[in-house]
């Protein structure tokens, strides 16, 4: 292409070092964040004085900060629950799905304890809270076996099977909290029974101690990833499957396994949101938003090119994005779904900017035509 | 139960429609996983230009070309950039789930209108969709554009070494396709069920992905599926027409999703793939470059 | 074209075409002509320039600089469909052909006049007509990937004729043909000369063919053009000398008996589906034993990447029995084959033997990651790995700038010897090896073949399967020619003659001799 008297090119790369990599994934970050200016625009609200909003009230607000790290850590589990599978090779979409069902599981250990009705019930909390983790990651475990197990047995498009059971388990939830569930609150408005106060886990500053799981992780899995022997199978199996079966890498291990630590981990994630959050501690009526906030964690897992350190500043300032956005929504008196509309731009920019891994666009001026 | 199998067959033409852009995107060897995206797309943008026009031709046309400018964008995203197009797809899902909630919010409720008349007590667009299967039948299987577009699906390069412009042909399925799922989402929102709520489709789009793996690529046997479908979808949303207090409306809710699951590994077993698996686009999925 | 063409006319002409690529020039001011009538070869080793100078001539690339000209006539092709309508037709190397389509549609596909509704009944009446004309015989209906290799080939002939080639480029026309297919196509190839046709074959490696069938020869040596010989003054030593720029020794130095041990494997009426269901490997029963190479001859497509795979725990025997050292594996993972010294190199070094993405060491790893001494409490001893990847790129001479660059960015000698070294490192009692030299050039295969003696030399038991009956011939101690999916018989290689195995390739002869 042509431009004036410079020549435009394209052309491949082949490797592109670390920073080049940050840098693209900044600028495509604000490149979404200018469009959604837009939305602000149009509502009326000057974009950067919505964005102040946004940033005082998610990283500075004594109410906002301790919401934007709860989120945070909800995200960070949630972009894990992604990248496991996916440096294998594999989408995990299902996060929604499985932290139903870890929040079900969780919750299903507590009714077995007879918490539910029994706001004063003296239940023990070094018993019951390690039970309900357990319950969760289980429950999470199991559901994310189903297209960790049939990818592996049957080569099942996993895109799929994943997103049929965020439905399946989206309906089991409202089977449970609503109509008459078993899990259905006293107060009859379709939400979930509340947990007593001695479980819920305490809080330091408003955040609870899953954020020690949340970070302990990153580095674990990152650790995993660079250094053991099973993380060289799981990456290798996901550059180049018929290779890693060469190399005697079974992919019905490799998928079934990254599928159950997806599982596991989204599981914590119900967990962590419904049971330790301060003010929540209870399947809410809403739970629906927060299996569409899990998708953020495919965003979170796509900036990060699955590196779990990587993914901890882009969990809290999305984090922090949904949930400043939210409130602004409110003060500003914007249109509903401010969060909604920036993931969707978000995701399609990110798309776009996945070109410049690829290539690099490079400018040559043109000798004068004789 | 006239009316549950009219309601059924009505739920079947979003699925065939669907369906069929999907088809024709992947047999020129595009897979775009965000059907549910362009659906989205074509439901919000039809029901909002409907309410505000009153006008139903409006709307269907404001679907159908936002669904034609989702398909031109994955088509670049696709072909022109030559990315991933799992990733595409899913961005396109996205984009459509997480915008459409922003911009249709205002919208939500009930449409307001008079109803789309029936036609032989059916919903006329059901004629639609047999039409356009028959055509799509034709057009792929009997002309030179069809051998177009199942050659660059099968093997671009041979297609491009034959004079076939690759680009071309993929940019036109993709953007049919697209236009396919745009007319599909409009049909739900302005005729099946005329009422806007947020990401309403509730996996429409995933099912219709589903149903074209399990039509081996062939427009007729994908009508049969589609009416399966739409009949088990009906089943799932009225129980109690066949099995009148048995388990909770919730319940019934997951098992069209719990079926595709079941379909879908029966299809990938061996038993299947070894029979009837030769049919799958060849370079489906895979970006094509120039030498 | 409007001018009669005379027999002798220059129909096509290359003058001074370059192609510069980053680091390299393809073609180099390269002149070239043919007439009609006539079968111009080009010969050239991988890298010559040859690939370039073709795709050039389609219009698949632009040059440089240079001019072509067609029929008299400047010309400046932007696609090949500017080369197809001016009369150019090219068969390539690697079947271009869509194997799900039937024969006519992949003839009609991209044809001008094919209409918009396709009128299949008259295409195929033209279609039978030129068949007769050069003596092909194929159905119309057939799927392609029904087809022989033969059988493909003759149908992209006959798509370029349909299209109305005038000029006809065969890229590496025999290079997967068994014999009698060759000696068909060199038949349909005169016929077609007497057509005024002109043909342009682009060949490597197989010189006998260039000095039966072609008038004249261009041969290219890095990208220049070396020389230009009629081929009746022409030899076979002659051709390769131009060729390759020295003095080519034909044959390998046989490395006689390592005295015969006792067998490593023992294969016992093995059969194998191939992915699409069908039983491509039909009951062979054979055994390698100790110091011995064992050949299997066949042309590709005839069961032996299935055979290769069954043997390497990559896919299910369907029955029979597989043994190594007497001990029963037929069941065993790959991983347990490699653990118990089987080592196995595929044809597809960067879809299967490699990974791009990984670095050289993290590749060497693909074959230690499992062994004990490779990692401790789960924890990979990345020191111990970068050593021994350091040693062997030094001791094989792997032209890299270190071990962690990526091994995409390795040529295909290079890759080759980064596997071939994992692999032999481990000392394997028994070595597969699958078309171990394919795309190299001369200097790698002969290190490649080298290796192979050796391992024979350390007592290791060699399966060498290839396509190339002079490798064949020249490193095994017995051969058995492979075709559709089974065994034509087994000749020792001391006594084998090319011709037999060549024609038991081709399914002609059965059971020649049984050892």
């Amino acid at each position: 292409m042509k431009l004036g008297s410079y020549e435009v090119k394209l052309e491949k790369k082949v490797n592109f070092t670390g920073w080049q990599a940050t840098v693209i994934s900044i600028l495509a970050i604000l490149f979404a964040l200018f469009l959604v200016g837009f939305i602000f625009l149009q509502a009326g609200v000057d974009p950067l004085l919505g964005y102040k909003e946004i940033f005082s009230y998610a990283f500075v607000n004594a109410f906002g900060l301790p919401l934007t790290i709860n989120r945070a850590i909800f995200l960070l589990l949630c972009t894990f629950a992604f990248i496991v599978p996916m440096r294998a090779g594999l989408w995990n979409i299902g996060m929604a799905g499985q932290l139903y069902a870890g929040a079900l599981g969780a919750f299903a250990v507590a009714f077995a304890f007879g918490a539910k009705g029994a706001l004063t019930s003296d239940l023990s909390a070094g018993l019951v809270i390690p039970a309900m983790i357990a319950g969760a990651a289980v429950s999470g475990m199991m559901v994310g076996a189903i297209p960790g197990l049939l990818k592996g047995r049957f080569n099942t498009n996993e895109i799929v099977v994943t997103m049929m059971i965020n439905f399946i388990a989206f309906w089991l939830v409202s089977h449970m909290i609503k109509e008459g569930g078993p899990f259905m609150g006293s107060g009859g408005e379709g939400e979930g029974f509340k947990l007593p106060e001695s479980i819920q886990p305490p809080l330091y500053q408003g955040i609870p101690f899953t954020i020690w799981i949340a970070l302990g992780l990153s580095v674990l899995l990152y650790f995993v990833f660079a250094k053991t022997k099973i993380g060289y199978q799981i990456r290798a199996f996901g550059l180049n499957p018929s290779a890693a079966r060469y190399a005697g890498i079974s992919p019905f291990k490799i998928s079934l396994l990254v599928f159950i630590i997806g599982g596991i981990i989204a599981g914590l994630a119900g967990y962590h949101y419904f049971a330790t959050v301060p003010g929540v501690y209870k399947i809410t009526k809403n739970y629906g938003d927060f299996g569409d906030l899990a998708f953020y964690g495919i965003i979170c897992g796509l900036i990060s090119q699955g590196n779990p350190l990587t993914a901890i500043p882009l969990a809290l300032l999305f984090g922090g994005l949904t949930n400043g956005g939210r409130f602004v929504q409110g003060k500003l008196q914007l249109g509903f779904g401010i969060d909604y509309a920036l993931l969707g731009v978000l995701m399609i920019i990110l798309v776009a900017f996945q070109f410049f891994f690829r290539y690099r666009i490079v400018w040559k001026k043109m000798e004068k035509e004789k | 139960m006239w009316e549950f199998f009219a309601r059924s067959l009505d739920a079947s033409t979003i699925f065939t429609i669907a369906a069929l852009g999907e088809l024709i995107g992947q047999r020129s060897g595009i897979l775009n996983v965000g059907i549910e995206g362009a659906m989205l797309f074509g439901a919000t943008i039809g029901f909002m230009v409907a309410k505000v026009t009153g006008n139903y031709l409006l709307g269907f046309l404001a679907g159908i070309a936002i669904g034609g400018v989702i398909g031109l964008l994955h088509g670049f995203f696709s072909i022109t950039l030559g990315g991933d197009q799992v990733v595409n797809g899913m961005g396109i899902w996205i984009l459509g789930f997480g915008l459409t909630a922003y911009i249709g919010y205002p919208y939500t409720g009930p449409l307001g209108m008079e109803r789309i008349p029936d036609a032989l007590g059916l919903s006329p667009f059901f004629f639609v969709g047999i039409a356009l299967i028959a055509i799509s039948w034709f057009v792929l299987s009997r002309t030179n554009l069809g051998l177009k577009i199942r050659s660059v699906g099968e093997n671009p390069s041979v297609a491009e070494v034959s004079g076939i412009n690759v680009a071309k042909t993929r940019y036109l399925s993709v953007v049919t396709s697209g236009m396919l799922m745009g007319l599909a989402g409009a049909i739900y929102a302005l005729d099946y069920n005329p009422v806007w709520n947020y990401n309403f489709l509730m996996g429409w789009g995933f099912i219709s992905l589903a149903l074209v793996f399990f039509s081996m690529w062939n427009p007729t046997i994908l009508l049969g599926g589609s009416i399966l479908f739409g009949t088990l979808w009906q089943l799932s949303l009225n129980p109690q027409l066949l099995f009148p207090n048995l388990l909770s409306r919730y319940i019934w809710r997951t098992v069209p999703f719990a079926i595709t699951i079941g379909v879908l590994v029966l299809m990938s077993t061996k038993w299947f793939s070894s029979r009837w698996g030769a049919a799958k686009p060849e370079a489906l999925g895979q970006p094509y470059e120039k030498e | 074209m409007s001018t009669e063409i005379k027999r002798g006319d220059t129909v096509l002409a290359a003058k001074g075409i370059t192609k510069r690529y980053p680091g390299l020039v393809a073609n180099d001011h390269i002149d070239f002509e043919i007439k009609a009538g006539e079968i111009h070869a080009i010969l050239g080793e991988n890298g010559a320039g040859k690939t370039t100078l073709m795709k050039i001539l389609f219009g698949l690339v632009q040059p440089d600089e240079g001019e072509i000209y067609v029929f008299g006539r400047k010309v400046n092709f932007k696609s090949p469909l500017d080369a197809i309508d001016l009369g150019i037709g090219m068969v390539h190397q690697n079947r271009k052909l869509i194997s799900a389509h039937s024969v006519i549609e992949n003839i009609l596909l991209g044809h001008p006049s094919a209409g918009g509704i396709l009128n299949l009944k008259r295409a195929a009446e033209e279609i039978t007509a030129l068949c007769e004309r050069y003596g092909y015989k194929v159905d119309l209906q057939a799927k392609v990937w029904h087809l022989s290799e033969g059988e493909k080939q003759m149908v992209e002939i006959l798509k370029a004729l349909y299209r109305g080639a005038k000029i006809l480029i065969l890229d590496e026309p025999t290079s997967a043909l068994a014999p009698p297919e060759t000696e068909k196509l060199l038949a349909s190839i005169q016929i077609m000369t007497g057509d005024e046709l002109a043909i342009v074959p682009f060949i490597t490696h197989k010189l006998p063919i260039v000095l039966t069938v072609s008038h004249r020869v261009t041969v290219l040596r890095r990208g220049k053009v070396i020389s230009r010989i009629n081929t009746a003054d022409a030899t076979e030593q002659s051709l390769a000398k131009e060729m390759v720029g020295r003095e080519v020794i034909f044959r390998l130095e046989r490395v006689e008996d390592v005295e015969k041990g006792k067998p490593i494997l023992q294969v016992e009426n093995l059969s194998a589906f191939n992915d699409k269901g069908f039983l491509d490997l039909k009951g062979v029963s054979f055994s390698v034993h100790e110091g011995e190479i064992f050949g299997i001859a066949g042309v590709s497509g005839n069961g032996q990447q299935v055979l290769a795979e069954a043997l390497a725990g990559l896919r299910k025997a369907a029955s029979g029995k597989i043994l190594v050292d007497g001990i029963d594996i037929t069941n065993s993972t790959s991983l347990q084959r490699w653990q118990n010294g089987v080592g196995y190199i595929p044809a597809e070094q960067r879809a299967v033997g490699s990974i791009g993405d990984f670095s050289l060491v993290e590749n060497m790893l693909m074959n230690y990651y499992f062994e004990d001494g490779f990692s401790k409490w789960g924890i990979v001893d990345t020191r111990k790995i970068r050593n021994l990847t350091e040693e062997l790129i030094a001791e094989y001479g792997v032209a890299t700038p270190n071990a962690d660059v990526r091994a995409k960015g390795l040529s295909g000698g290079n890759l080759q010897k980064l596997i071939l070294a994992r692999v032999l490192s481990r000392m394997p009692r028994l070595l597969i090896v699958n078309l171990p030299t394919q795309g190299l050039d001369v200097g790698a295969t002969e290190f490649v073949q080298n290796k192979l003696l050796e391992a024979k030399k350390a007592r290791a038991g060699v399966l060498l399967i290839s396509e190339d009956l002079d490798e064949i011939l020249s490193l095994s101690d017995r051969i058995a020619p492979i075709y559709e999916g089974g065994f034509m018989g087994m000749i020792p290689g001391k006594s084998a003659e090319r011709e037999t195995v060549g024609a038991m390739m081709a399914g002609l002869q059965q059971k020649a001799t049984v050892i």
